[in-house]
């Protein structure tokens, strides 16, 4: 083996690691999901829907953005939360899930979220 | 031959449709009424989002008496109170579930010098002296006599029964003072256009006579009964029927109702960025109000309170302020 070689080696290891490491993290973080809803203009929906969320065990935190009609779904760790049961929350809320999807966590944190 | 009746069927299509577009138009301009008051004049507005003294973050509910006007700080969970000036007076309440504390507080009201709180998390009524002591909690959450699903809003009788809109529970429940059952109007739970139900029912106000005026919020309309429980009217659209629409006299969700000190109703017509206001019998007198975010614009109009001079407040949504109103003189 050469230097050219060995250094060659040294570099996929180290990227390779890298990329266990960057995954090890993804995978540790909390689930995070996005929600589309709409109609959450009015408080009375709004608030519905995160009533109706919050009910589900395993949730940590939710964001509602009422101007984009979304709710971010952070879970506690280890907890995930699937798209059926979603779909029940929002439906007993008295709306239809327009969309769901995983998310990175802090994606979709944006203006005009409200926290609780 | 074909090219004629083809012709000929496209003409009938035609004037059918033209039937129909000025029949519909003229059904419109029949349920609508023109203005019978010459409105009302923007004063000045309070408020910015944010959580410090005199900002809001959704405010909710509004009421005003003895020279205060009350906002429900929603999702700051707290009462601000100011003066009928929006100078910031004192606070209380935050997030939580214990007495004193507020899960969404929604359309406020103040009976006998007390303020009664509609908890939407909390599914409660929590009672409130003026300066912020909690007294007392009405209600529990489900789906039985006296228990609620998402309150949004409360009227007190003179004798002091409770009138309760169960927004979820999809009725509007008469209790004694101290929470007992009396009766309810709508079916627990189910949603219809009929008369004495309710699409997602959001607020409730009485008259000075002990009529019973419901805002049926997503049926696009309010309903009437008298203290007996007997169905008086109903307003809001064609046949008010749950059609909304931007007209005179429609409305597009409405969210609060308050009487003023002539004994009109004035209701906050949520999507339509605008207060309308009615006699007492629903006949359309004025409204005022169109969207924006400069002075006298509204980012959603949820909540009315009018003060004995006719002073009218209203909580203008997601721009998070108060905004102030006179009648035009």
């Amino acid at each position: 083996m050469n230097f050219r070689t060995f250094t060659q080696r040294i570099q996929r290891m180290a990227i390779a690691l890298s990329l266990v490491l960057v995954a090890t993290s993804v995978l540790a973080a909390p689930a995070t999901y996005r929600l589309h809803v709409d109609g959450l203009a009015c408080p009375f929906c709004a608030y519905g829907i995160e009533k109706k969320l919050n009910a589900i065990e395993g949730v940590e935190l939710l964001e509602t953005n009422i101007k984009e009609g979304t709710v971010i779904v952070t879970m506690k760790d280890g907890a995930a939360l699937d798209k059926a049961t979603a779909k029940k929350a929002v439906k007993e809320a008295g709306f239809t899930l327009n969309g769901f999807e995983r998310v990175a966590p802090g994606d979709g944190q944006r203006d005009g979220a409200h926290k609780q | 031959m074909t090219m004629i009746k083809g012709h000929t069927v496209l003409k009938i299509l035609g004037s059918i449709v033209i039937s129909v577009v000025v029949l519909a138009a003229a059904g419109c301009i029949a349920f609508a009424p023109s203005a019978k008051e010459p409105g009302y004049e923007f004063v000045k507005a309070w408020g910015e989002k944010g959580s410090g003294p005199g900002q809001f973050s959704d405010p909710t509910g509004i009421a005003v008496a003895n020279g205060e006007v009350f906002v429900a700080d929603s999702r700051n969970g707290r009462i601000q109170v100011f003066d009928l000036d929006g100078n910031f007076k004192r606070q209380f309440g935050r997030p939580g579930k214990d007495p004193g504390e507020l899960g969404r507080p929604m359309n406020l009201t103040v009976h006998d010098g007390e303020l009664y709180v509609p908890e939407y998390f909390n599914d409660r009524i929590q009672v409130f002296g003026p300066d912020g002591t909690s007294k007392r909690i009405i209600g529990s959450s489900g789906s039985g006599p006296g228990q609620f699903s998402a309150p949004g809003g409360v009227a007190v009788g003179q004798n002091g029964k409770l009138y309760v809109a169960d927004f979820y529970g999809q009725r509007v429940q008469e209790l004694k003072p101290d929470g007992a059952f009396i009766r309810q109007w709508g079916t627990t739970g189910r949603t219809s256009h009929e008369v004495g139900s309710f699409y997602y029912p959001t607020d409730v106000a009485l008259d000075h006579k002990g009529n019973i005026y419901m805002a049926d919020g997503y049926g696009n309309r309010i309903q009437v009964f008298d203290a007996h429980g007997n169905f008086l009217r109903k307003w809001g659209g064609p046949l008010a029927r749950g059609i909304w629409g931007p007209f005179n006299g429609w409305f597009k969700t409405v969210t609060s109702i308050a009487f003023g000190p002539e004994g009109n109703l004035f209701a906050a017509d949520f999507y339509n960025d605008r207060v309308q206001k009615f006699t007492p019998d629903g006949t359309f007198l004025t409204s005022f109000g169109r969207k924006g975010v400069g002075p006298g614009q509204f980012d959603h109009t949820i909540a009315v309170a009018i003060a004995q001079d006719g002073t009218v407040f209203v909580a203008d949504f997601l721009n998070n302020r108060i905004q102030k109103w006179w009648p035009k003189r």
